[in-house]
């Protein structure tokens, strides 16, 4: 007995010197975490660092200040190597491609911001410092130019200076256009001008109400004028939706333009309720204004999205629902000095362009960044019941996991199990969805104990009607027996 | 007995009751440490009993010790400054009559809001009106109680009334300032001996 003890001490002191080398091995330089309904939470992670692209071990050289990615539907990757002039293309196993921008002529890029490449291969760039928009051929050869539009609409002073574009079926340029407030530009192939795309709306405000009717001209010409937040960015879904990042706002910082332009990711961004505050959340303290500068979206409509100011992305479900984050400013791999650019390749893994860097860093899913995965796509299609079983494993791993209690409630109110619901809506931290299971259970327990509830009611009426006032006067009888009446009559004096 | 007695005087007959309270020793202290020790314990229970549609709070976030906090201090600075600035202002009152009944004022609150935390169980957002028109009644109760008490005791007209109570809380504000004040005197005056302390060890 006495041996065998003493041999389970050694082996516990030799797993607990072996183990911290090998926990160590898979650390991440970032903590994991998720915000809840209430405060930020410690988290597994969903993505760690995996390798990066530098361009070192390429023959056309290392990047230098590289703005932009653009990965295909056969996870090649088309790098804006902006300080180059230049645009990469490297295949699935990250081996050179292509080098597209001539050293010569028109096809010369001149620090571009970004690119997009239509499913036939034509690459569309924004060549921002020639203003104009150059369009590649798939092999490489430099086909024709867009220069600026004219059009009543854009105004005198306007410059054309694209940043991001995609094209959309139509054959559209849609581009974010540096210092245009006044929405995306739609360019038709020919190069006109087509109208406006989703500008951002001007919230209402009473100050600048007040002052609107006090200011004189002359005071009004010297304010600065209120211009609607600008698109930082914008991708072109599988379904042709265009998602855009806007700067300058910290809430619906995402969007989603259907056809017309209209947002179709927040609900009616008027009402305050809607409002959704993407990034870090702080109700106190000192902290950034949030700057989203990119995002790429799946074909489950799972966005992953940077944000500069904290050096982080935040990864969001189809329902807004915050699933990740990961990254932040720092030195070591997995951590950022200036992200710009994200995209994705079909496994999964996320590209992040570090332009300070002149690197692109390749982020894998975790175990459990594939089990979130797994669970949010099925619960998002209204899959409930079958999304129960990953969100319990979910839980398992991670108790701090909200989104899991109430996913796991909504399946529970599916079956009608109310209760259970009501306590997973709880441990979800959601009262509006307590309150609403609240209501079913009450319901249908006043259904099942009806005819108690009924007895119950009668007694009572009775009893109150009835008993009390017989009790009354039993103890009144009693008291007059035992008690001299002055004593207990005195009203509106102190009984001691 | 005769504090149950009295709790249902002061909630139906407050003027007799704060009338009656200033004559023949009837005030005491026992019942104003019961009544303000019951108001804390029902501040609790109410917190852990009230549905969860209401108090979003888990336990676990609740500090008995800042809730207590939250109540006795404001109660009693309440009656420091009411004694305080009627004694000025030619009011009638003796501190331990304003103490007391003070106590008492609390009544409504200790005697209705278990029930409504328990009826809040069984009621859902849909019915947050009728909710929040109960707990709001008590308060109000609670709060005529105070201003009746003020006029009672001290046997003031109503306008004069309504300026002591106004004082009574500008009295509050001070006292409580001057409480900041004195506790960051007090934390500069341990911080400096505990440096000196620091240093002397050091030297030694």
């Amino acid at each position: 007995m006495k041996h065998s003890l003493r041999w389970l001490l050694v082996m516990t002191l030799v797993a607990t010197l072996l183990l911290p080398s090998t926990s160590v091995f898979g650390e991440s330089p970032y903590a994991g975490y998720i915000w809840n309904t209430r405060s930020d939470a410690p988290s597994l992670n969903g993505y760690v660092y995996k390798d990066s692209i530098d361009g070192f071990n390429l023959s056309s050289g290392p990047f230098k200040t590289p703005e932009d990615i653009f990965i295909n539907d056969n996870d090649f990757i088309y790098i804006v190597d902006s300080g180059n002039n230049r645009i990469v293309l490297l295949d699935n196993r990250h081996q050179l491609v292509k080098v597209f921008g001539d050293e010569e002529g028109p096809g010369k890029l001149n620090k571009p911001k970004g690119v997009f490449v239509k499913s036939d291969g034509t690459l569309y760039v924004a060549d921002t410092q020639n203003r104009r928009i150059a369009i590649f051929d798939h092999d490489g050869s430099f086909i024709r130019e867009i220069t600026a539009p004219t059009s009543p609409l854009l105004g005198s002073k306007f410059i054309f200076s694209p940043s991001k574009i995609v094209v959309d079926k139509r054959d559209y340029l849609i581009v974010a256009n540096d210092g245009t407030t006044d929405g995306l530009l739609q360019i038709d192939s020919n190069g006109n001008f087509k109208g406006y795309f989703g500008a951002n709306q001007v919230e209402f405000s009473w100050t600048r109400l007040f002052i609107r009717l006090f200011a004189t001209d002359e005071q009004k010409a010297q304010l600065m004028s209120v211009r609607p937040q600008e698109f930082s960015n914008l991708y072109q879904d599988k379904e042709g939706f265009v998602w855009t990042t806007t700067l300058g706002t910290n809430y619906n910082q995402v969007k989603r333009l259907s056809a017309v332009g209209v947002d179709t990711y927040n609900p009616d961004w008027t009402k305050k309720v809607n409002r959704k505050r993407f990034g870090d959340v702080f109700s106190f303290g000192s902290f950034d204004i949030s700057s989203f500068v990119d995002l790429t979206v799946d074909d489950k409509s799972v966005v992953s999205t940077i944000d500069l100011s904290t050096g982080k992305v935040f990864q969001y479900d189809k329902v807004r629902s915050l699933l990740f984050v990961f990254g932040g400013i720092g030195e070591q791999d997995g951590l950022f000095k200036t992200p710009v650019a994200i995209d994705q390749t079909s496994d999964g893994s996320l590209y992040i362009v570090d332009k300070t860097r002149g690197r692109v860093d390749r982020f894998r899913t975790t175990p459990f960044g594939d089990l979130v995965h797994k669970a949010s796509a099925l619960f998002v299609d209204g899959r409930y019941q079958e999304a129960k079983e990953p969100w319990r494993q979910v839980i398992e791993l991670n108790s701090n996991y909200d989104l899991a209690y109430g996913a796991i409630a909504k399946s529970l109110e599916k079956e009608e199990r109310w209760g259970e619901a009501m306590d997973y809506h709880k441990r979800s931290r959601s009262q509006y969805n307590y309150s609403k299971a609240l209501k079913e259970y009450r319901k249908e327990w006043l259904r099942e104990h009806f005819l108690f509830v009924f007895i119950g009611v009668i007694v009572g009426f009775l009893f109150i009607r009835i008993g009390i006032p017989l009790l009354r006067k039993a103890l009144k009888r009693r008291l007059f027996k035992t008690v001299s009446p002055d004593a207990t009559g005195a009203k509106g004096g102190i009984i001691e | 007995m005769n504090l149950l007695g009295n709790i249902r005087k002061v909630m139906f007959h407050p003027l007799d009751f704060f009338y009656d309270i200033q004559f023949e020793e009837r005030a005491k202290w026992r019942h104003a440490i019961i009544l303000l020790v019951m108001t804390v314990i029902v501040h609790m229970v109410i917190i852990s009993w009230t549905g969860y549609s209401f108090e979003g709070r888990l336990p676990y976030q609740i500090s008995v010790l800042f809730e207590t906090f939250w109540i006795l201090v404001p109660w009693i600075t309440w009656c420091v400054s009411n004694w305080a600035v009627s004694a000025i202002l030619e009011g009638e009152g003796r501190f331990k009559d304003i103490v007391v009944s003070a106590a008492y004022a609390m009544a409504p609150y200790i005697v209705l809001s278990i029930p409504l935390a328990i009826v809040s169980r069984v009621l859902t957002l849909d019915e947050k009106v009728s909710y929040y028109i109960f707990l709001y009644a008590i308060l109000v109760w609670v709060a005529l109680l105070f201003l009746i008490k003020v006029k009672t005791l001290h046997d003031f007209e109503l306008g004069k009334m309504i300026w002591i109570t106004f004082l009574t809380l500008i009295g509050m504000l001070i006292i409580w300032f001057v409480g900041f004040l004195v506790f960051g005197l007090i934390n500069q005056v341990f911080d400096f001996i505990y440096g000196i302390v620091k240093e002397v060890q050091f030297r030694l």
